[in-house]
């Protein structure tokens, strides 16, 4: 008897363990705590934490406990957490992939927020496009900056190149100067630039450059990318890339920053984080805004937006609201900005307020340039991955007309 | 004082094992002693395989995103699985990737399982476990080193091939070099261990057989054909069923190598399942998906088997 005494315990601790696995919630009139998952590993980690830290001491009543993930660690895992309801209170992601956690019923929707809160005002337009699904607003911008160019000036300058290029003609001549290919052998020991083909900097190298030229990807909800400037763009870049060899081909984003990294290539498109990227390798850069294209002068931004799950009670969705206040408020937006690295979310700031770092103030005098990818569009990941694939196909000779046509039907699906 | 006889003992059989009480008890009652000793198993089964499955079953037929509201949707998502082309390419893909992996993994695993169940082969012993690493190396981990060793930038085997003159190229992003390099990793990463289950397979051969085959004039490919493979066929069916299942569910590498690309071209049933489930949030189809390439993996077991099972009774009349 004693024996099967034993098993029953046995099992009946190993439902008890899957049952406190399940339990969580908040208690309403209790103190508040808030977990928060986010994937700011390097200095822009520190500062969020000392917000956080600070928002702790001024807030008896809440707590927010952070919680750092890589941003595809929180992908991975949003789903299941949320499945068994045991979701964060508050997220950070791509602002990219809210739109389909939002319509399948992930957020809430934050419309109030933006009706009470003075600095949801004076936001960033493009960053507020992107949190914005079927006519609701579900999350807050922790993040918006255009993609631009990072080059290394000791190399500009040993080729005598003496300002940055201004349109995509002088970007390719530039490029092609900087170019180095000593043994001749065709595979150049140095580019000038590089230009990833697929999987590119926050998906955003593509639809930049569609946009210099007058075209676009997704327009009002509908499918605009079979068009005669995007073939044009697509056929001149194809000649750029194989004719001057200005760029190495089949490179993803990452790869474009382990060769700018590396000083294989002088010049890449990228995101503040390069600017550590290039401290970290010793190499002196600089930034500048990507090249105006015949039509326009315009880059994709990279967004990141928080968003209040599901599996809050009401006195955490208070609180959360409480954050977003506090961490959009003047000095906070500031205080984030400076030490993220990241142009402010608010266009009521000056932009003397952030002159003291030096790569937010470059990046906030090109702020006008960002366009948000992709807003409202649940399903992001077929469009993406039409966009992929035409754009690795073209740059590897396929006929673009019939690419084009291929994308545009491929988005449409996606789209419905 | 006269001599008496020892007592004769009278033989008396041992008492069962496990004492008499137990065989005379009623059949219920011993199995509800079986069923407390399983219990830790079945619940461990049940939490973590059956309801999961169960639940996964249900899901299919909804569109659910694993939270939030789900709708029964009937029999939509396996409909979309049967006539949605992307689903096509990803199982075509399948099929080549299964046909390059499988028998590649089972010949090298075969091949190595011979030239080392040689008792007189130096350093056996280290070749078998040097050959066995790469399989309890984490597949992530495999797949990234090697992505590094073949990287046309930075790669240390283009560069070592460089000085020789070879060009690799930019492999994983070679519309006909990709699923070839996918499955050679999978192939370099898991043939170590179908190698050791060959081996105990080889050694399990008695060496009579191969005696009396030398002695009746067999050649090394004779004795090979008429003693060692059909002697092998358990063991072969075995890894032929395990290394077909494994190639079935590829994903690993190729999240990490190619993410499914270029442009789709190592885009396998698992990627499929993994972006429908956790980049689209279709759990409901991801669930549909799962379960059409669960009965697809059965039946090709079951053929197998079969094929194998036929053999061994032809060998054996």
């Amino acid at each position: 008897m004693t024996r099967m005494r034993t098993l029953l315990g046995a099992g009946a601790a190993a439902l008890a363990l899957t049952a406190t696995g399940c339990s969580g919630g908040g208690d309403a009139d209790g103190p508040v705590e808030l977990t928060f998952w986010h994937g700011y590993t390097e200095a822009d980690g520190d500062v969020l934490e000392e917000i956080v830290e600070e928002f702790n001491a001024s807030h008896e009543d809440i707590t927010i406990k952070t919680e750092v993930k890589t941003w595809a660690g929180i992908d991975d895992t949003l789903l299941t957490a949320l499945s068994a309801q045991e979701g964060p209170d508050l997220v950070a992601m791509p602002s990219e992939r809210l739109p389909v956690y939002a319509s399948r019923g992930a957020f809430v929707p934050l419309d109030e927020f933006y009706e009470g809160d003075d600095a949801a005002a004076n936001l960033v337009p493009g960053a507020v496009d992107m949190v914005e699904v079927e006519g609701e607003k579900y999350g807050v911008p922790a993040g918006f900056v255009p993609l631009a160019v990072y080059y290394d000036t000791a190399l500009f300058a040993e080729a005598g190149v003496e300002e940055f290029p201004q349109t995509w003609e002088q970007w390719v001549e530039v490029a092609e100067r900087l170019t180095v290919d000593e043994n001749g052998d065709g595979t150049p020991e140095r580019y000038g630039v590089v230009l990833p083909d697929h999987a590119t900097v926050a998906n955003g190298l593509w639809p930049t450059l569609f946009y210099g030229n007058g075209g676009d990807v997704v327009e009002d909800g509908r499918a605009v990318i079979d068009s005669p400037e995007n073939a044009a763009t697509l056929e001149f870049w194809r000649s750029a890339i194989e004719d001057g060899a200005i760029s190495p081909t089949g490179v993803d984003g990452v790869g474009a920053d382990e060769l700018f990294g590396g000083g294989k290539a002088a010049m890449t498109v990228g995101g503040p984080w390069m600017a550590s990227i290039a401290a970290e390798n010793g190499i002196d850069y600089a930034i500048a805004p990507i090249p105006a294209g015949p039509e326009a002068q315009a880059a994709s931004a990279i967004g990141i937006s928080m968003a209040t799950t599901v599996d809050t009670g009401d006195a955490e969705r208070e609180a959360a609201q409480e954050f977003f206040s506090f961490f959009l408020d003047e000095a906070n937006a500031v205080k984030w900005s400076l030490g993220s690295g990241w142009p402010p979310l608010r266009t009521d700031i000056p932009a003397e307020e952030v002159a003291s770092n030096p790569v937010v103030a470059s990046l906030t005098e090109m702020a006008d340039l960002g366009r948000p990818l992709l807003p409202g569009v649940v399903n992001s990941v077929d469009v993406l991955t039409a966009v992929d694939e035409l754009t690795q196909q073209a740059l590897a000779g396929g006929d673009v007309d019939a690419l084009l046509a291929q994308a545009q039907a491929d988005i449409e699906a996606a789209l419905e | 004082m006269s001599a008496s006889h020892p007592p004769v003992r009278r033989y008396r059989p041992p008492a069962p094992l496990g004492g008499r009480r137990h065989a005379s008890g009623g059949l219920a009652r011993r199995s509800a002693g079986a069923f407390a000793f399983l219990a830790p198993a079945l619940i461990v089964i049940g939490l973590f395989v059956i309801w999961p499955m169960v639940s996964a079953l249900r899901l299919s037929f909804t569109d659910a995103s694993g939270f939030g509201r789900e709708e029964w949707v009937g029999l939509e998502n396996y409909v979309t699985v049967f006539t949605d082309p992307d689903i096509l390419n990803a199982v075509v893909n399948t099929v080549q990737y299964t046909v390059l992996f499988t028998p590649a993994a089972v010949l090298a695993a075969l091949g190595l399982a011979l030239l080392l169940v040689n008792p007189h082969l130096p350093f056996r012993s280290f070749f078998r476990t040097a050959l066995f690493v790469p399989f309890v190396i984490s597949f992530a981990v495999a797949a990234f080193a090697w992505s590094y060793l073949i990287d046309p930038q930075v790669g240390l085997l283009n560069h070592w091939l460089g000085g020789l003159g070879i060009r690799m190229g930019n492999v994983l992003q070679d519309p006909t070099l990709a699923m070839p390099a996918v499955a050679f990793v999978a192939v370099w990463k898991l043939f170590g261990f179908y190698f050791v289950i060959f081996l105990a397979g080889l050694q399990d051969i008695p060496s009579s057989l191969y005696e009396a085959a030398r002695v009746d004039g067999a050649g090394p490919w004779s004795r090979f054909r008429h003693v060692t493979l059909p002697l092998l066929s358990n063991t072969m069916a075995f890894v032929l069923v395990f290394a077909m299942i494994a190639a079935l569910q590829a994903f690993d590498q190729i999240y990490v190598m190619t993410g499914g690309g270029p442009y789709g071209h190592t885009q396998t049933v698992v990627m499929e399942i993994y972006e429908s489930g956790f980049r689209k949030l279709e759990v409901g189809f991801a669930s549909a998906l799962s379960y059409v390439l669960l009965a697809a993996t059965l039946i090709l077991s079951l053929v197998q088997f079969v094929f194998f099972g036929r053999r061994e009774k032809d060998l054996s009349s």
